[in-house]
């Protein structure tokens, strides 16, 4: 068998060894590749940078375990700047799953790292059914779609709520999502109707679409991915998890990249010989 | 210290391995963990969407004396009728009902929220006649490259003439913007399924193994 036929008949499972090899080495050994910001991401940083102390800012977790890796670091860095800038935070989520992810960077960020008042500077609605129907209702009344909180406290005894009613008290909305429901029903049906800042964060697959919001003035932002991620913790100043996992991002596109080339390569080769 | 994990990190643990073990072959650890989670997935969604959906949705107003929820009640409980081939024509009622307010809504997401806006930010920087004097070189360069795209891949997706001479011409372009719009989604795909692979063996590494700090 020449070396041609066995490159073009390698056994897969030495390619997947070897991007595993490429993720695990730069945890080891980071080489704290530069991260530069993009015009998306800083148009969120500057958003939220710019808005009055204890203005509202309402982030949807649509997003479930899976999506964490990438969404997750976005979630804790924004409620930072928010916290860091004196904002109330106002968390829903349109995917049941993503809860849990929702409570845990309230406790990591609101209390343990600001010692943030729940009910006065955050609030924590849980997870909201319905999708399009519910987010249709939340511009027009916030009340009446979130009557009690995550744990089941009426709404009207949150002091925080007492000057948030409808979509106009809402400064910015965020959806951190990887699906549907997410930013497509928050654009399609919340932002068309109430319009104000509504920016996102997607998972890496669901990016591309989004830009095309970004360019129509739809969205005032938009975290693409863990790149994302990576460029707003730079932007807070602290290194998280999502800049931790740059390095291993570039070394296995190199390293796939490589792949993509030797693949052509053979190919071409193969087709010449033939 | 190596290893000291609680029993819920160590369950992960194992059953990420589990799931793995099949980028190597099939084999009896993947099928368990399979199995555990299509069991779990349909346990915990029949509980979620009764506690979530259901109870406080519909149950507990109609417990609070709002009678309207019979409505959605008898609508839903019609869906089982598509179980019995002589009841099933009662199925049409509530996949009626479900048709017409999803189009409802779809039909003004799909004008107010997609066409509308996106045509407006297409169009609108030619419109106010003032490319170049409004935005920077480089900005109205990329706002004639979006125009050019999406009309030549409008153009590819005309079939109601023979691609040919300046339809041909044009619709080739608008393949050639489709080839860098499918390039830009593999290379975002790539993107996201490292970010997973990196968020699991990060998981195992520091929170099961405690190797990583």
């Amino acid at each position: 068998m020449s070396i041609l036929e066995r490159i073009s008949n390698l056994d897969r499972r030495i390619i997947f060894l070897t991007v595993a090899i490429a993720v695990i080495v730069p945890l080891f050994l980071p080489l704290r590749l530069p991260i530069e910001v993009t015009p998306p991401v800083q148009q969120l940083y500057d958003v939220i940078d710019s808005m009055p102390a204890r203005s509202v800012v309402l982030i949807s977790i649509d997003y479930d375990p899976s999506g964490a890796p990438e969404l997750q670091p976005a979630t804790l860095s924004i409620m930072r700047h928010c916290f860091a800038k004196d904002l109330r935070v106002l968390v829903l989520g349109l995917w049941a799953p993503g809860v849990p992810l929702g409570v845990s960077a309230l406790e990591e960020v609101a209390v343990g790292e600001f010692g943030k008042e729940y009910g006065v500077d955050f609030v924590n609605f849980g997870y909201k059914p319905g999708g399009a129907v519910t987010l249709v209702n939340l511009g027009r009344d916030v009340h009446d779609v979130c009557r009690q909180d995550h744990n089941g406290t009426p709404v009207d005894s949150l002091s925080m709520m007492d000057d948030v009613r409808a979509a106009n008290d809402i400064g910015l909305v965020i959806s951190m999502s990887m699906g549907i429901p997410g930013s497509d029903q928050w654009i399609w049906y919340y932002h068309a109707r109430y319009r104000g800042n509504l920016a996102t964060a997607q998972t890496a697959i669901g990016a591309p679409k989004y830009y095309q919001y970004l360019q129509s003035g739809q969205l005032v932002g938009l975290i693409g991915g863990m790149k994302g991620a990576a460029e707003y913790e730079r932007l807070v100043g602290r290194r998280g998890l999502a800049t931790v996992g740059m390095d291993s991002q570039s070394i296995s596109h190199l390293l796939i990249i490589g792949f993509v080339l030797l693949g052509n390569i053979i190919y071409w080769l193969e087709k010449r010989k033939k | 210290m190596l290893m000291t994990s609680g029993p819920w990190v160590w369950i992960a643990g194992l059953l990420t391995l589990a799931i793995y073990s099949f980028l190597y072959k099939d084999n009896p650890f993947y099928k368990v963990a399979e199995y555990i989670f299509v069991g779990l997935s349909a346990g915990y969604w029949a509980v979620f969407l009764w506690w979530n959906y259901a109870y406080p949705n519909l149950f507990v107003p109609l417990g609070e004396g709002n009678y309207w929820n019979i409505i959605p009640i008898v609508l839903g409980f019609m869906m089982f009728t598509q179980l019995s081939k002589r009841t099933s024509w009662l199925v049409r009622f509530p996949l009626t009902f479900v048709l017409g307010v999803s189009l409802g809504l779809q039909v003004i997401a799909a004008v107010e929220g997609d066409m509308v806006p996106q045509l407006q930010g297409t169009f609108s920087p030619f419109a106010k006649g003032a490319l170049f004097n409004t935005y920077n070189f480089w900005t109205s360069i990329g706002l004639i490259v979006l125009l050019v795209g999406v009309l030549s891949t409008l153009t590819y997706f005309f079939f109601s003439r023979e691609h040919k001479g300046v339809l041909g011409v044009t619709s080739k372009i608008g393949v050639y913007f489709l080839m860098v719009a499918f390039g830009a989604s593999f290379g975002y795909t790539i993107m996201a399924r490292i970010s997973l692979l990196f968020g699991r063996l990060h998981f195992l590494l520091s929170d099961w193994m405690h190797i990583l700090r």
